[in-house]
């Protein structure tokens, strides 16, 4: 595991390298930053057991880029003013209305909930496979489903055609599973 | 699309538009569900470490690397003669690394027992109070089960959704890959620390926050594909991913022996647990689960009968890609996979990710106040919500160590007073002084519990585990009052918000 550590870490410095130079010439550290995050994996991968060791190799890949990071910090002078200007952007202001507010989060929870059921049911009854396989891989389509809804429905300004969109879906998975059926 | 354009990186060609609108999503979730958010985060990072929690509590039980079927078998009869009522099932969970003795889980008439067995096979009650109290807070947020762990479900859901909405949001993700620009601009400072655990952690995250949401929402995804393709029989989805039960026989009869069972188990892998079914019946049977290190879920399972016949045989590692994901999440939620050096890293990852909480509203008040239309009110709150965890936690662990044997609920009750109380607080103190009296109230606390239980041991010989828990806490706790004493004797900074 220490191997893995040193080559994801020396993935990571590369990789700073490159960001570093800022596009002179930094290719082929940029290269070489993501071949020795690759190496780290594939490492893991023979050395750990197939894929737990990419999950091991990615892990500790994570805690080593973030201490490379942190290895860059730059400390400044505290700024007291009281108004700081930022050039990060800055979230959209959105004219105040209830029913646009309430329609929001009824999508982004309940009805973004109950057509991310409908995909993974969908998928569970329609797919091809192994029972067990379709089950977990339609479970697993909910939550992302569902945060995928939640992150368009409360960003997108058009709420009406959000509503149709979900709707459509929900009503859609769940008729056609349960015009099949799960055999 | 133009030349020009073309050569622009992917992500700066996103238009400022969208950016905004998905800024303005990924702001209004984030605080929506801060507070569930931050709770699960640190909740979870402590659950990763939940068996070593538990050595820690039972620190005299003797350490037992191996068991032999004439330990396990005299811990299983002493377990059930101390249970009251019936026993319906027995989980002997074999010793590990992260807990070096045998465990017994007596499900009973009367409820659920656990026991710890030493090296002679006698048992004892074993203390969980804090084990339990950190699993179940993780778990159900300590609400009503049914709702608990659905609120848990949905805060993961909420996770994965702001992890695609920052990533979307964040159109500079390359160029600012490694900037980490502290001491500055505080907006500047907290953005720089958000983007980049959350940019460098994201498979860390991606994982926990799906796994999580999976395993929270499981209850329901179930409930509703058996509502809709079962006529609301749940019971055929689960018996697809879990043993049946053995051929029925309830006469009553000596307590099953597990011994000559082992001779009936395959070679080469290492014996997990073994779960006995109604040992006191004559349909009584074993389900011994041996464990392939090399594989992620990597659980062979070995169901024998009382008269030895073998009923039921699983190896998920040769099962169906959806057995073998199944048996992946839980270990992938809590970092079980690759031992000590890959829980410390989920430990780290996990601290980040509730710093990521706790940063995306710092960014939210400081954006605010800088806009000229501050929230002093939300500041105090905030404040409240991110100290009182801490000492809530340090207390109800001191109250663990001052009272072992005691029941996690007890440990509820002064987790949910400290919290309530630092909410009175935000009342009538500034943001600041509940920033300082919280850390200085945790770190106290975690002086206190590291003191009292390394006194309690009383010269026992213990485990190293132990003692470095002990020295953990003491150093990190002390650090923390000597850094805080230190900036106490410089001019006090003035509170952000002047009210």
């Amino acid at each position: 595991m220490s191997m893995m550590a040193a080559l994801a870490a020396g993935g990571g410095i590369s990789l700073r390298r490159s960001w570093g130079s800022r596009g002179k010439g930094g290719g082929v550290a940029k290269a070489g930053g993501w071949a020795l995050l690759l190496a780290a994996c594939t490492l893991g991968s023979v050395t750990l057991g197939s894929i737990r060791g990419v999950f091991v190799a990615m892990t500790l890949a994570s805690v080593a880029v973030l201490a490379v990071v942190a290895g860059g910090m730059v400390v400044r002078e505290p700024r007291r003013s009281a108004r700081n200007k930022s050039l990060a952007p800055e979230p959209l202001e959105r004219k105040p209305s209830w029913w646009r507010s309430t329609l929001r989060w009824l999508l982004a929870g309940p009805i973004g909930m109950v057509a991310a059921m409908a995909v993974g049911i969908f998928w569970s009854v329609w797919a091809g496979g192994a029972e067990q396989t379709r089950l977990v891989i339609g479970g697993l389509l909910v939550p992302v489903t569902w945060g995928a809804a939640m992150a368009w429905t409360l960003a997108d300004n058009r709420i009406l055609r959000a509503t149709a969109v979900l709707v459509g879906v929900a009503v859609l998975g769940f008729g056609l599973s349960i015009l099949k059926g799960f055999g | 699309m133009s030349v020009e354009a073309r050569r622009k990186p992917l992500m700066s060609r996103i238009p400022p538009g969208f950016v905004q609108a998905v800024l303005k999503g990924h702001s209004a979730l984030g605080l929506a569900f801060a507070a569930a958010i931050y709770i699960v985060c640190l909740s979870g990072t402590l659950a990763v470490f939940v068996h070593e929690f538990a050595a820690w509590e039972n620190p005299k039980v003797q350490r037992t690397s191996q068991v032999t079927p004439a330990d396990l078998q005299r811990a299983l009869e002493r377990s059930i003669e101390q249970a009251s009522g019936e026993v319906h099932h027995v989980r002997l969970a074999i010793p590990t690394a992260d807990q070096p003795f045998l465990t017994l889980y007596v499900d009973a008439e009367e409820g659920r027992t656990a026991f710890v067995a030493d090296a002679d096979g006698d048992v004892a009650p074993l203390k969980r109070a804090w084990s339990e109290f950190v699993t179940r807070l993780h778990i159900f947020l300590h609400l009503p089960s049914a709702w608990g762990i659905f609120i848990v479900g949905m805060t993961g859901v909420a996770l994965l959704s702001s992890l695609i909405s920052g990533l979307c949001a964040h159109p500079r993700i390359f160029r600012d890959a490694f900037h980490l620009r502290v001491g500055g601009s505080e907006r500047l400072q907290e953005a720089d620390l958000h983007n980049r655990i959350g940019v460098w952690g994201l498979p860390f995250h991606l994982v926990v926050s799906l796994t999580g949401a999976f395993l929270g929402l499981t209850t329901i995804i179930v409930g509703v594909l058996g509502m809709a393709m079962f006529s609301g029989d749940t019971g055929r989805i689960y018996a697809l991913f879990t043993p049946p039960e053995p051929p029925e026989n309830s006469a009553a009869a000596p307590i099953l022996d597990l011994q000559p069972m082992f001779e009936r188990l395959p070679d080469g892998d290492m014996l997990e647990r073994i779960t006995v079914e109604h040992p006191t019946e004559a349909g009584a049977a074993a389900i011994f689960d041996l464990r392939n290190e090399q594989a992620l879920a990597g659980v062979r399972s070995v169901g024998i009968t009382r008269s030895g016949d073998i009923y039921y045989k699983k190896n998920i590692a040769d099962g169906s890609l959806g057995e073998r994901v199944f048996g992946a999440l839980g270990p992938l939620h809590f970092g079980w996979f690759g031992g000590g050096i890959v829980k410390i890293a989920y430990g780290l990852l996990g601290l980040g990710m509730t710093y990521l909480a706790v940063g995306g509203v710092n960014i939210w008040l400081v954006r605010r106040r800088d806009k000229g239309r501050p929230a002093p009110g939300w500041e105090r709150v905030w404040a409240a919500v991110v100290w009182g965890q801490p000492v809530g936690l340090a207390a109800a662990a001191l109250c663990a160590v001052l009272f072992p044997g005691g029941h996690y609920t007890a440990l509820i009750a002064i987790w949910g007073g400290v919290c309530l109380a630092m909410l009175a607080a935000a009342a009538f103190f500034s943001p600041n002084s509940l920033t300082l009296g919280g850390k200085a109230a945790a770190a106290g606390l975690a002086v206190a519990i590291g003191l009292v239980h390394a006194v309690s041991l009383g010269g026992a010989r213990v485990s190293g585990l132990v003692w470095l828990v002990d020295a953990l806490l003491i150093a990190v706790g002390g650090g923390v009052l000597y850094y805080l004493a230190r900036q106490g004797r410089r001019q006090r900074r003035p509170d952000p918000v002047r009210e």
